[in-house]
C-alpha cells in the first residue's frame, strides 16, 4: 500500500509537471517538445487530466461490479463495503470527467453542453449510479440492501464500458473518436498521439489509477469501522 | 472572460487541473468528516 501511495504521488506530479511545462512547437525537434495539434493547441494538454478521470470512473464501476459479484458468492459484508465504496469513488470521478469535459467543450465546441453522444452517455451513466445510491438509501435491512445493490452494481457495471467506450464510437458526434471522425482529432482519441505525449498520458493514467486505489483503501477502512461499530451498538 | 481564456488556453488547462484537485479535496473533506463522527462514536462507547 505504501508503494502505491508514493507511486501515485510521483506519477501524478510528473504528469502535471510534464503536461503543463513541456512547450508545444510546430516542428518538435527533441523529446521535450510536443507538436501542436491543429484545432486543439494548448487545450490538447487537457488530455492528460480529463481522460484519466473517465478511466478511473470506469475502474470504479468495474471494481463495484467485481466486489458485488464476490459478495453474491460469499455473502461476506466486507465485499459489500468495497463494492459501494468503489461505486462512490467511480461516481466522483465520473462527475469530474463530466465537469472538465464540459469546460473543454465550451472552448472547442462552443457550448458547455451539446448533447453530443459522449455527453449523453456519461449523463446516463451518472443517472444510473444516482439511482444506485437512491436504491441503497431506500432499503432498510442490511442483508437485503447488500444483495440488491450487489445485483444492481453488476448490471450497472456491465453497461459502464458500453456507455464510455462503445456508444460514443458507434454514433457520429463531436468528441474525438466518434464515428466518421477521421484525421483532425484522432491523435487524441485512439492513442495515436506522439510518443512523448503518450508517455505522459500513460503516466497520468497510472497515477490516477493508483490514486483511486489509495482513496478506495481509506474509504473502505472508514466504512469497515463504521460497520463494526454499528454491529457493536446493536 | 471567454475571449481571454480563448487566447490564453493554458489557463483552461489550469482551471481543469484545479477542478480535479477541488473534486479530490471535496471527497477527502467528506471522508474526514465521516471519520470524525466515527471517532466521536468510538469515544462514547
Amino acid at each position: 500500500m505504501k508503494a502505491i501511495k508514493y507511486a501515485s504521488i510521483v506519477c501524478i506530479t510528473c504528469a502535471i509537471l510534464a503536461g503543463i511545462a513541456i512547450p508545444m512547437v510546430p516542428q518538435p525537434q527533441s523529446w521535450l517538445e510536443f507538436p501542436i495539434i491543429p484545432g486543439l493547441e494548448d487545450k490538447a494538454r487537457n488530455i492528460f487530466f480529463h481522460v484519466p478521470m473517465a478511466w478511473s470512473s470506469v475502474l470504479g464501476f468495474l471494481c463495484a461490479l467485481y466486489y458485488g459479484f464476490r459478495y453474491l458468492r460469499t455473502k461476506d459484508f466486507d465485499y459489500d463495503i468495497k463494492s459501494v465504496s468503489s461505486a462512490g469513488l467511480g461516481t466522483m470521478f465520473c462527475i469530474l470527467a463530466t465537469v472538465t469535459g464540459s469546460l473543454w467543450a465550451k472552448f472547442n465546441w462552443g457550448s458547455f453542453w451539446n448533447w453530443d453522444p459522449r455527453e449523453t452517455s456519461i449523463f446516463i451513466l451518472l443517472l444510473i449510479y444516482g439511482a444506485y445510491f437512491t436504491l441503497r438509501s431506500a432499503l432498510g435491512s442490511d442483508e437485503v440492501r447488500a444483495r440488491l445493490s450487489a445485483v444492481y452494481s453488476i448490471l450497472a457495471g456491465l453497461t459502464a464500458p458500453f456507455f464510455i467506450f462503445i456508444m460514443p464510437r458507434v454514433i457520429g458526434g463531436l468528441h474525438p473518436g466518434a464515428k466518421g471522425d477521421t484525421a483532425g482529432s484522432t491523435p487524441v482519441a485512439q492513442l495515436h498521439m506522439p510518443p512523448n505525449m503518450r508517455v505522459v498520458f500513460i503516466i497520468s493514467i497510472i497515477g490516477f489509477s493508483l490514486l483511486f486505489v489509495w482513496l478506495l483503501d481509506i474509504r473502505v477502512r472508514a466504512a469497515r469501522i463504521e460497520y463494526q461499530l454499528s454491529k457493536k451498538e446493536i | 472572460m471567454y475571449e481571454f481564456l480563448n487566447q490564453n488556453q493554458m489557463f483552461i488547462v489550469l482551471i481543469i487541473t484545479l477542478l480535479i484537485w477541488s473534486g479530490i479535496i471535496w471527497y477527502l473533506t467528506r471522508l474526514d468528516k465521516k471519520i470524525n463522527q466515527l471517532e466521536k462514536r468510538l469515544k462514547k462507547d
